[in-house]
């Protein structure tokens, strides 16, 4: 066995940075979606406690519909698959890719394609929403600070979308 | 006063003098003025030609329901915007302005000979002339109408400028900054509400910035709203529409005013969300319709002031007033206070407001009561003006140089009406005013019809002792109607405004009659004899005022049109020289040319390594769905037209996808990874749709069904490995699964690791070959890419793409959903009526199956064609005939939808339908080419390997 292969990511590492606002990509981690009309067979499976409200996060798991909650946790996690339960995990770690818009204007930049109302969008939401045509799960996990969860191939549009709403006005 | 400027007053900035250029002409202005009132102060009246007579035009308004006075604004390469109102374009240093549609020039333009032609070019004339012969209309009659009648040039180069855009939310929007829109945003500006108010002007202020009484007062708004931390303030703002559930657009312009281009957006698209929208659009004043009314220095009283009062600057020495509103009474007083020479007032009122009568006589103002201008005198400017009194054939001529009209007031309900809040129709104002909402909207100040302008009588047309019929008294300025178009079209039989409108094009130009739409109505209603609510009421649409397709394009150019949906791997074939092409929004790799190959040479050397060797494709872009829960395999078996509960897990099966139609819509392989738990492919363009319909499916027919979809497409690289050698370079990478044909047949997939990272191995094949789909998590897929080349290398693997992929899939009869099959393609149709399951109770798409003309012969089906000379290659697309000696148009009974050259069968093959295809085998039909006739031989569609003995080893 030769050597470990290497990772490449869609995007690099900083996108931008300056004017109030860094653009950048998050590191690697794990990511499951999970599926159930029975939430509390799922926390029993899995020993966490999935948030109720949907648009909201706790944890690591984001709420995203009746029946869907995005779990994100350290690179490497693995879960129990729930054979036979009536509930669905699917491994998604690599499918999406997280930016990290962070600073005073952060929600300013966000603002230029997504239209939710980043004012009312509080610390600990979380939403599949768009950015112009570009499905994205946003959340909020800080005051001045978004992570944007993106399919990998649509990250280097998204990237150079959010730098060129940063780019400053010379 | 020096020329038409005033010595002092309006807001413009005298300290800063500004040098710019209309027809290649200098002339100074002030900071603050518009190009119109700089030009006005220079003496200069004539701003355009009209649209189809050519007359000459000057201005009627002040702002942006301007009609005549278009221009185009160039600044450097790229930067040329046609059809700009004059009024509304700010001067800068160094500004070049041009007046359109003349030539040579402005002052002659040989197209005015149209104005003596008016006789012959009623309305509906280019309709009625330019129907015969048809082939005259592309190359001649549509070029010269276009030349004659037009607006400015479109820009032909690439627009250098780049634009922002940006979503906003507010609980309260205000739309127009004047008096009632300010007040609006004081009273909220105490809340916590978040307020914005927009405006189209350079400066906020509306009908307030004409009256010097109110600066004050503007003054000290603005200085409270600019403090006020919850109001935004936009200027040079303009809301151009108003979308469901309180959306608004608009467009902010940032650079078009400045002398210095700086790298900032030009301009930037708002798109707005409002809790409560309140519109303070303010009213435009009418035009009176009389023989003469667009001369240039007749416009209308309320711009006449604002020139006065707002820029300093007359638009004649001695002007004169038409009347049949108050307001103009008061236009005109104050150009008597400034200065001004006001030479008569005619109201064609017989009694006005004693106060106004009193007003004038202090002023020396002479009145003429129950009298109309009848005509006006001057071409390129207004040289005095003939009145006679109403109902009356004396005549008397009034010396001036200005004629100022007041016809009453239009409310502004443009944006109220997007938002379809109903309209009312008001006597008094003779004009629609808003009546109920259908959002959370409100209308305040004079677009609400509850502004005092004073009172006035709405006519139609002035009273005249001439012949109407031998007039050109306008309506429309912009798109040269007058009353007598709208006569005719009245005579023709048209009795809707709405016909009356398409007919005569009245309201129909770029201002969407902002000052002449009511006009049209009116005298459409005097026409008919019914009341004006009888006759209708055209309906206003986005945009407001026309905007740049920039700033509705927003960042959506160039690099940021639309995302290019890249695998992980295309960097490597970009490296590696490979030509691509678009699927979908991905970018796949079509061939990789070696050495100055063309693409038939390249794609020969890919085939021939597949079926000699080995080659390797990135198939990444295919649509992958998990399809996870206790009723996984009863979901598939509803969907997929063969039987899945039976499959193992561990082994594959190839799934068709019907619509409810019958026709089949997608297909793909797809494993059972375990009892409840499948991996499913799909076309790389069909991911997004067949997730959708079946997420459609699940919801709305079958949601007792314990089952979920997750897309997973992006979550695994796959990686193609094709070709006699395949399992050799596999082999010493896999850990964890035995790939010896007995343990690994053909359809089954195996989980393990590759080069240390877990793998879902698929031996599945589209080309015939040995093969296997390797599937990694996508950030491994490039490493593992190379890693493979690296093991392969000495056993000549080779790179190959869709193209050599195409052919390889042909070679085999495999098809190409949305390539041999179009949408009206059944199962049976493509040959595949062994993928259905006949004992299934019920599949998506089964009952139509068995509609009768389904089911009827004769139907097209997919056959393979091979041409008689085997070096002709059909084109795709071409038509089918069985006998080509009959006559054009020719019986067609068929199309080819798949072509290519076989490398390894040495000719070309072909795959077609044809109509009862599958019982014309051994048959000879024709392919007529433009040049020739081509003869081909029905054959099956498996051209390589029919027994598939290279599949199993």
């Amino acid at each position: 066995m030769s050597e470990a292969l290497a990772r490449t990511d869609p995007v690099s590492g900083l996108a931008f940075a300056g004017q109030g606002v860094t653009l950048s990509l998050a590191g690697p981690m794990a990511r499951f979606s999970l599926r159930t009309r029975q939430p509390e067979a799922l926390e029993q499976l899995l020993g966490i406690e999935l948030p109720r409200k949907i648009g909201t996060s706790h944890d690591g798991a984001a709420c995203l519909g009746p029946d869907e909650w995005l779990l994100r946790a350290p690179a490497g996690t693995t879960l129990a698959m729930g054979t036979g339960l009536p509930l669905a995990i699917t491994e998604v770690s690599e499918r999406s890719v997280c930016l990290i818009a962070e600073g005073a204007r952060a929600a300013e930049v966000l603002a230029a394609g997504c239209p939710l109302d980043l004012d009312r969008f509080a610390v600990g939401r979380a939403t599949r929403t768009v950015f112009e045509t570009v499905e994205i799960v946003l959340l909020r996990t800080g005051d001045m600070r978004f992570e944007v969860e993106v399919w990998r191939s649509f990250a280097p549009w998204l990237s150079m979308a959010l730098e060129s709403a940063a780019r400053p006005l010379r | 006063m020096s020329g038409f400027r005033l010595d002092q007053g309006g807001r413009v900035d005298r300290s800063r003098s500004i040098s710019f250029s209309f027809d290649g002409v200098t002339y100074q202005g002030f900071a603050g003025d518009t190009l119109a009132s700089a030009l006005l102060a220079n003496g200069v009246l004539l701003f355009g030609r009209s649209f189809k007579y050519h007359r000459p035009r000057g201005l009627l308004g002040a702002g942006s329901e301007e009609p005549n006075a278009l221009v185009s604004v160039s600044r450097g390469p790229g930067r040329h915007t046609p059809n700009l109102r004059a009024t509304a374009v700010e001067v800068y240093e160094g500004l070049t302005a041009k007046s359109q549609n003349r030539w040579p020039s402005l002052k002659t333009d040989l197209g005015a000979i149209n104005d003596r032609l008016g006789m012959f070019l009623p309305a509906g004339f280019y309709n009625k002339t330019f129907m015969w012969p048809r082939s005259f209309w592309d190359k001649l009659y549509e070029p010269a109408i276009r030349r004659m009648a037009g607006l400015g040039e479109a820009p032909t180069q690439e627009d250098p400028d780049h634009y922002g855009a940006v979503y906003a939310h507010c609980d309260l929007l205000i739309v127009g900054a004047g008096p009632a829109g300010i007040d609006a945003a004081l009273e909220a500006s105490g809340t916590t509400k978040r307020v914005i108010l927009i405006d189209e002007q350079d400066e906020p202020g509306g009908g307030a910035l004409d009256d010097p009484a109110l600066w004050s007062w503007l003054k000290e708004s603005l200085k409270d709203l600019a403090a006020a931390p919850n109001v935004t303030v936009l200027s040079r703002t303009t809301a151009f529409g108003y979308y469901h559930d309180n959306f608004i657009g608009a467009v902010e312009r940032l650079t078009d005013h400045q002398a210095e281009l700086c790298s900032g957006p030009r301009e930037k698209l708002w798109r707005i969300r409002a809790g409560e929208v309140i519109l303070a659009q303010g009213a435009i004043e009418r035009p009176l319709v009389f023989a003469g009314n667009d001369v240039p220095g007749v416009m209308l009283a309320s711009a006449a002031r604002t020139f006065l009062q707002r820029y300093g600057v007359v638009v004649g020495k001695s002007v004169a007033l038409m009347a049949a509103h108050d307001s103009g009474w008061r236009d005109a007083f104050a150009h008597a206070r400034a200065g001004v020479n006001v030479a008569a007032i005619i109201d064609v009122r017989a009694t006005v407001d004693a106060e106004l009568l009193a007003d004038a006589e202090a002023l020396g103002i002479a009145v003429r009561l129950a009298h109309s201008v009848t005509d006006v005198h001057g071409r390129l400017g207004v040289k005095g003006i003939t009145v006679s009194p109403n109902g009356g054939s004396a005549e008397s001529r009034i010396a001036c140089d200005a004629l100022l009209m007041a016809g009453g007031w239009t409310p502004s309900v443009h944006l109220w009406s997007h938002s379809k809040g109903s309209l009312a129709w008001d006597d008094a104002l003779g004009a629609y005013v808003p009546d109920q909402p259908n959002e959370k909207v409100r209308c305040v100040g004079a677009c609400s019809g509850k502004w005092n302008f004073g009172s006035g009588l709405v006519i139609d047309t002035l009273p005249t002792p001439r012949d109407q019929s031998r007039i050109k008294a306008f309506v429309d300025f912009q798109n040269d109607v007058t009353a007598k178009d709208i006569h005719l079209a009245v005579r023709e039989g048209f009795k809707s405004i709405e016909h009356i409108k398409r007919y005569t094009t009245t309201g129909m130009a770029t201002d969407q009659g902002k000052t002449s739409n009511l006009n049209g109505l009116q005298i459409a209603s005097q026409a008919l004899g019914r009341h004006v609510t009888e006759v209708g009421l055209t309906t206003f649409r986005p945009p407001y005022t026309p905007q740049t397709f920039g700033a509705l394009a927003g960042h959506a150019q160039g690099d940021l049109f639309q995302p290019t949906r890249k695998t992980c791997i295309d960097g490597w074939a970009e490296e590696h020289g490979a030509v691509f092409e678009l699927v979908a929004q991905w970018r796949r790799a079509r061939y990789f040319p070696q050495g100055g190959e063309d693409m038939h040479a390249a794609v020969n050397r890919e085939c021939r390594a597949v079926r000699s060797a080995v080659g390797i494709f990135d198939a990444s872009t295919l649509g992958k769905i998990e399809v996870v829960g206790p009723d996984a395999a009863e979901f598939l078996n509803r969907m997929y037209t063969n039987p899945w509960k039976a499959l193992e897990p561990g082994r594959c099966r190839y799934g068709l996808l019907l619509r409810e139609d019958g026709f089949i819509t997608d297909d793909g392989v797809s494993a059972r990874l375990a009892p409840d738990r499948f991996h499913l492919t799909t076309t790389t363009g069909g991911a997004a749709r067949v997730l959708n319909m079946m997420e459609d499916y699940l919801q709305t027919e079958w949601p007792e069904l314990d089952v979920w979809l997750t897309s997973t497409t992006e979550q695994w690289a796959v990686i193609a490995l094709q070709g006699p050698m395949a399992r050799k370079v596999l082999e010493p990478l896999v850990e964890g699964i035995d790939l010896s044909p007995e343990m690994f047949p053909h359809m089954a997939i195996r989980e393990g690791t590759i080069c240390g990272v877990p793998t879902r191995l698929f031996r599945v094949s589209f080309t015939g070959e040995l093969g296997f789909e390797i599937n990694v998590p996508a950030a491994y897929g490039r490493a593992l890419w190379e890693r493979l080349m690296s093991a392969g290398a000495a056993l000549g693997i080779t790179p190959y793409g869709t193209e050599a992929m195409h052919v390889l899939r042909a070679e085999k009869g495999f098809i190409i959903v949305g390539q041999d099959t179009d949408g009206t393609v059944t199962p049976n149709d493509a040959g595949l009526d062994w993928a259905v399951g006949k004992k299934k109770p019920d599949f998506v798409g089964k009952r139509s199956l068995a509609r009768p003309d389904i089911a009827a012969a004769g139907r097209k089906q997919l056959v393979g064609l091979l041409t008689d000379d085997p070096a002709v290659v059909l084109e795709e697309g071409a038509q089918i005939v069985a006998d080509p000696a009959q006559a054009i148009p020719m019986t067609m009974i068929g199309h080819v939808t798949s072509s290519y050259w076989s490398e390894a069968l040495g000719r070309s093959i072909a795959l077609a339908m044809v109509e009862g295809g599958r019982q014309r085998m051994g048959e000879m039909l024709y392919v007529p080419m433009p040049d020739r006739v081509l003869r081909v031989r029905v054959s099956g569609m498996v051209f390589y390997d029919p027994e598939g003995v290279r599949l199993n080893v």
